[in-house]
């Protein structure tokens, strides 16, 4: 087929005339069977290579994308088209997932968008081999490399197939963000003759600024002064889960439309957020970096951070979010040069657990196959920490990852190599090169895409125009007496949320007084429980009852209970005491330990928490519980686990309702 | 990652329809030996190629072009077979079993085995222990004497994991921390509870999963059935435990007496249900509970004190050095005495001489000339 010929298919399938050069390069190159890996930004008609390929093809064309959101539209848009096209997810139900297999199998489908993550379902497994495969397509292939910015395990999986398939069998790699070493370590990965198209990376649309400032405050006031001016809706990303929360109350505050999210909301919710944004419900969502890999919003008008991310493929890959529509978007960097550095080295060096660790876990593996959560208990890592290890181990071959019954199973290999650490220490030197050059996209003076473009090894002729340097704008921040005001009394007013509502109990959401670390609460707790400062002090008191005001309004409790001691006296028992006088509700003590427990920071991971304080709450007479609606006091809510457990356990007993009141909030256990 | 490319290849070309082992086989040395070439590039030649080259029929490169329909999806089969730790070892390869190889000859040699765990053990003396489903105590005390032996001698057991003789000389050969091959009846994907029961023994070394048949292959009497000659090729030497009238521990003595194997049975005194005794007539070599040989078609107690004191009349070093001699050489008494001073005569050497099981005779101008066939074991001969 010749491209004439091609371009008249083109036109009487997808309505277009033609095919930018490039696409017709691409698409050549596939029907002729060869493999290639396109890297073009977004925008570019990537998706084009191959579903028009696809419709060329005798069998079915499988695409591999890790993004939910994109398949779903993709194939709106093919079906609308008239082409056969589906997508297999967690998101369907079991049969919706099983009618789209079998239309695979009986050749009643042309395209079938999948995630690499399915690579592990075993009835998938199974109908793959029967299905005829004419091509097979990786989306975001970036993702392949461990050198990339947004490594998936499950990509490890598409690389071996894509190994193993035959010669001259066409495969497209397809990726908008990948430096010459990522793009160097895909093509070695993917292997066979593969050939690399790479199309200019520039981002004309965004308009890019730097905004230096000398404190969180600043970045705060700053945002609330312009964020109604900027057009449109738009993500900002925090560098923590708790600045999520607190930038979405402030926003909230000054009554506008924000909402937080992070990996620790739940699924449900997170949906819900996700089609909020879609559909310009908020002006903004503050997020972690966990927003974005799902999202394809085309009319993203800014993307501001208020923490800088570790590398510039990072800050390419999260800005390119923003105006795919090819319109306008603003993309906004905040950086307080005293402090913003500790957070992302944090990341990076911190990325990595300790060699003892994988050591331990290597050595569990080897006298027994576990799951997850067995390794995580067994070796009292944390199960962030655990997931990154055993990522490593199965990279290098020495753990394998089975499935039985669609639970993860870790195997030791035989024979396998030892652990290998310079990979580790060639990845973090990297990295910190990387951070380097982030460091110097804040100060450059040259035009801010140009060196953007420069990092990811595409040299642009022309500079944007658009940025800040370019247009020889430095935006300052204006802090006002008034604006002062307003955030000192946002923060005496703002109380983290403790949200432990669950089917299974009567607990209902509770609050902090404030974020351990966010304060000097902290301090101060740390000060009577350690050091033999005493009772809290008062003033923790009244924060506490203006934190129960605010939340709780007048709403009355029937009996005041708080969390039996392992170790710090009696100085919750004081604090509760207090509370409830304040409030006027009854105060009790009938809640015990029935034996000893560990203290929680002991562990590591919440599975052993939970552990270490299962059954282990009692109290004697049970009518006073049943029916009651109870107020339940703690100093520091971490993981939350104990106060699941009593709320299991007095829900057992038959308490209407119990609310959770505590001191100080951690920034998050890992559960 | 770069050799494991070729492995939907190989299971492409091991599961060919209608083509039996040996036509394949044959193709695999024309392929990779006579012509020096991978199975990558062989899948990708032109038809014209494979008729001048391999001298395919027409029918046969119909078959191959079938074939090659389903390299994609074998891609997939091959991905998940090695995510999940197993692997595949090809014929041509170093790590394949040589004494397999061996005795199967192309003709009936897997073309691929699908393995998990210590493949190194393939390489090293290995004994099987065959006997019936049904195994009687005696028996499977016979299996754990042998199994003990061979571990302590640091010999490989295979057994097939089927129930009675099999799954006891298995359990045995891990209690005495043994080594074992377990050769599957089905394929190797389908063996999941196994895995898991065995789970440590695969992992520090001591157990070896070996499967000839498609990955997803369900159990079935056929495979089992089939299977039982891997068993059988995988040993230097095979002990029979309890064998039956029929069945495929008989069939399997049988076929491997005709193509002369190592092969020694259990004369037990309990011959109801027993049927070695028939297979001793055959060519076995009858051996006690313990595995000592006994003399050839005498019971224990028919032994004469004469026989006794042949048993003994040379050393234990010195029967070494006679082995060794013999597996080199094919020499009469005579030369025998000449090369190894044993201080016996000729006649007490040549009834010595009939004793040992392993030692064979051959006729070389008109005189009997002794020798030793280099891959025999010598595992359980004392004098």
């Amino acid at each position: 087929m010749n491209r004439q010929q091609a371009e008249q298919k083109l036109k009487s399938i997808f309505g277009f005339d033609q095919f930018h050069d490039n696409q017709w390069i691409v698409i050549e190159k596939i029907l002729q069977g060869q493999r290639v890996l396109l890297i073009e930004k977004t925008g570019f008609g990537k998706s084009l290579c191959y579903q028009f390929t696809a419709t060329q093809f005798k069998g079915i064309t499988i695409i591999f994308s890790p993004l939910l959101a994109l398949m779903r539209d993709q194939v709106q848009k093919l079906q609308a088209l008239g082409i056969s096209a589906n997508f297999i997810s967690s998101q369907h139900t079991e049969e919706e997932n099983q009618q789209t297999i079998h239309d695979a199998l009986n050749e009643k489908l042309k395209i079938l968008y999948i995630h690499p993550s399915r690579m592990e379902n075993i009835m998938w497994l199974e109908t793959v081999r029967n299905i005829k495969i004419s091509m097979v397509v990786v989306d975001e292939a970036h993702c392949i490399s461990t050198w990339g910015h947004d490594f998936i395990p499950s990509y490890r999986k598409i690389i071996n197939l894509v190994n193993l398939l035959p010669l001259n069998f066409p495969v497209l790699a397809t990726t908008a963000t990948a430096t010459k070493r990522v793009e160097d370590d895909i093509k070695t990965q993917i292997g066979k003759n593969i050939v690399s198209i790479r199309g200019n990376l520039l981002r004309e649309n965004l308009n890019l600024y730097v905004i230096m400032v000398q404190s969180e405050d600043e970045k705060m006031i700053w945002l609330a002064q312009h964020l109604e001016k900027i057009q449109g809706t738009g993500i900002i990303y925090a560098g923590t889960r708790a600045n999520t929360e607190i930038y979405a109350k402030w926003f909230e505050y000054l009554k506008i439309k924000a909402v937080h999210y992070n990996s620790g909301i739940d699924t449900a919710t997170k949906k819900y957020i996700e089609q909020g944004l879609m559909n310009n419900e908020y002006k903004c969502v503050v997020s972690t970096n966990a927003l974005g890999m799902g999202i394809d919003k085309p009319d993203m008008r800014f993307v501001i951070h208020t923490q800088i991310p570790v590398s510039p493929i990072h800050y390419y890959q999260e800005i390119g979010r923003a105006g795919r529509d090819s319109k306008p978007a603003y993309i906004v960097l905040f950086y307080n040069p005293a402090e913003d550095k500790t957070l992302p080295l944090s990341f990076i060096e911190g990325g990595r657990p300790k060699l003892e660790k994988y050591h331990s876990v290597i050595n569990i593996i080897k006298s027994e196959r576990l799951g997850l959560n067995g390794v995580v208990k067994t070796t009292n890592l944390k199960q962030t920490e655990v997931k990154v290890i055993l990522a490593d181990l199965i990279e290098q071959g020495i753990v394998v990852e089975l499935v039985e019954k669609s639970r993860k199973i870790y195997e030791f290999k035989f024979g396998s190599l030892d652990l290998n650490v310079q990979n580790f220490k060639d990845l973090r030197n990297t990295k910190l090169r990387e951070f380097d050059e982030m460091l110097n996209y804040l100060v450059t003076k040259n035009c801010r895409m140009t060196f953007l473009c420069n990092f990811l090894d595409d040299n642009l002729s022309n500079d944007c125009g658009v940025c800040d340097n370019c247009r020889q704008r430095t935006v300052n921040v204006s802090v006002t007496q008034e604006w002062n005001d307003k955030l000192v009394n946002f923060r005496e007013t703002y109380f983290p949320i403790l949200e432990i509502e669950n089917k299974t109990t009567n607990l209902i959401n509770g609050v902090a007084a404030s974020y351990y670390g966010v304060s000097n609460v902290g301090q101060t707790l740390h000060r009577s429980k350690y050091e033999n400062g005493g009772d809290f002090p008062d003033w923790l008191l009244r924060l506490a009852l203006k934190a129960f005001y605010k939340h709780f309004g007048r709403k009355k409790f029937d009996i005041v209970l708080y969390v039996p001691p392992t170790e710090s006296g009696d100085l919750v028992k004081n604090f509760a005491e207090k509370i409830a006088n304040s409030l006027s509700f009854k105060f009790s003590n009938i809640l015990k330990k029935n034996r000893m427990t560990q203290p929680q920071k002991k562990f590591q991971t919440g599975l052993l928490k939970i552990d270490n304080l299962k059954d282990a709450f009692t109290v004697e007479n049970k009518n006073d519980i049943i029916g009651k609606n109870i107020l339940l006091i703690d100093d520091i809510y971490d993981s939350g686990a104990t106060i699941k457990e009593i709320g299991k356990y007095l829900s057992k007993l038959g308490a209407t309702k119990i609310a959770p009141l505590t001191i100080a909030k951690t920034l998050g256990g890992d559960l | 990652m770069k050799q494991h490319t070729e492995i939907p290849y190989w299971i492409t070309l091991a599961h060919l329809p209608k083509w039996g082992t040996e036509k394949i086989n044959r193709l695999v040395v024309k392929i990779v030996h006579d012509n020096q070439m991978n199975l990558e590039i062989f899948f990708h030649l032109s038809e014209s190629e494979w008729k001048d080259r391999f001298e395919f029929s027409d029918n046969d490169v119909l078959d191959v072009q079938n074939a090659k329909l389903e390299l994609p999806n074998n891609a997939f089969l091959a991905e998940e077979l090695l995510s999940q730790g197993f692997e595949v070892v090809p014929l041509n390869s170093f790590e394949y079993s040589k004494i397999l190889k061996d005795n199967l000859k192309i003709k009936h040699s897997p073309t691929v085995l699908y393995t998990k765990g210590n493949k190194q053990i393939m390489q090293e003396n290995s004994i099987a222990i065959v006997g019936s489903r049904d195994a009687d105590k005696d028996s499977l005390q016979f299996t754990d004497n042998i199994a003990k032996k061979a571990s302590e001698q640091n010999k490989v057991v295979v057994s097939g994991f089927a129930k009675g003789v099999d799954k006891q000389s298995l359990d045995s050969a891990i209690r005495y921390k043994g080594r074992s091959i377990v050769v599957l009846p089905q394929g190797i994907m389908t063996f999941g509870s196994g895995i898991k029961k065995y789970y440590a023994e695969i992992t520090n070394g001591n157990v070896l999963l070996v499967s000839t048949f498609h990955p997803k292959a369900a159990w079935s009497v056929g495979l089992a059935m089939a299977r039982n000659s891997i068993i059988y090729g995988l040993a230097n030497e095979i002990y029979v435990a309890q064998s039956s009238e029929s069945g495929g521990t008989w069939a399997g003595v049988i076929n491997g007496l005709k193509k002369g194997r190592s092969i020694f049975a259990y004369l037990s005194e309990n011959t109801e249900k027993n049927n070695n005794l028939t297979l001793i007539e055959k060519g076995a070599k009858p051996v006690d509970i313990d595995g000592n040989f006994l003399e050839e078609n005498l019971p224990k107690n028919l032994l004469t004190s004469d026989n006794i004191n042949s048993k003994n009349i040379i050393e234990n070093s010195e029967f070494e050095q006679l082995v060794i001699l013999l597996k080199k050489e094919t020499l009469t008494p005579k030369q025998i005495l000449e090369k190894l001073p044993l201080n016996i005569s000729d006649k007490q050497l040549i009834k010595h001489l009939k004793t040992i099981p392993i030692v064979k005779t051959i006729k070389k101008s008109n005189r009997i000339h002794y020798f030793i066939e280099q891959n025999v074991a010598t595992l359980f001969l004392t004098i």
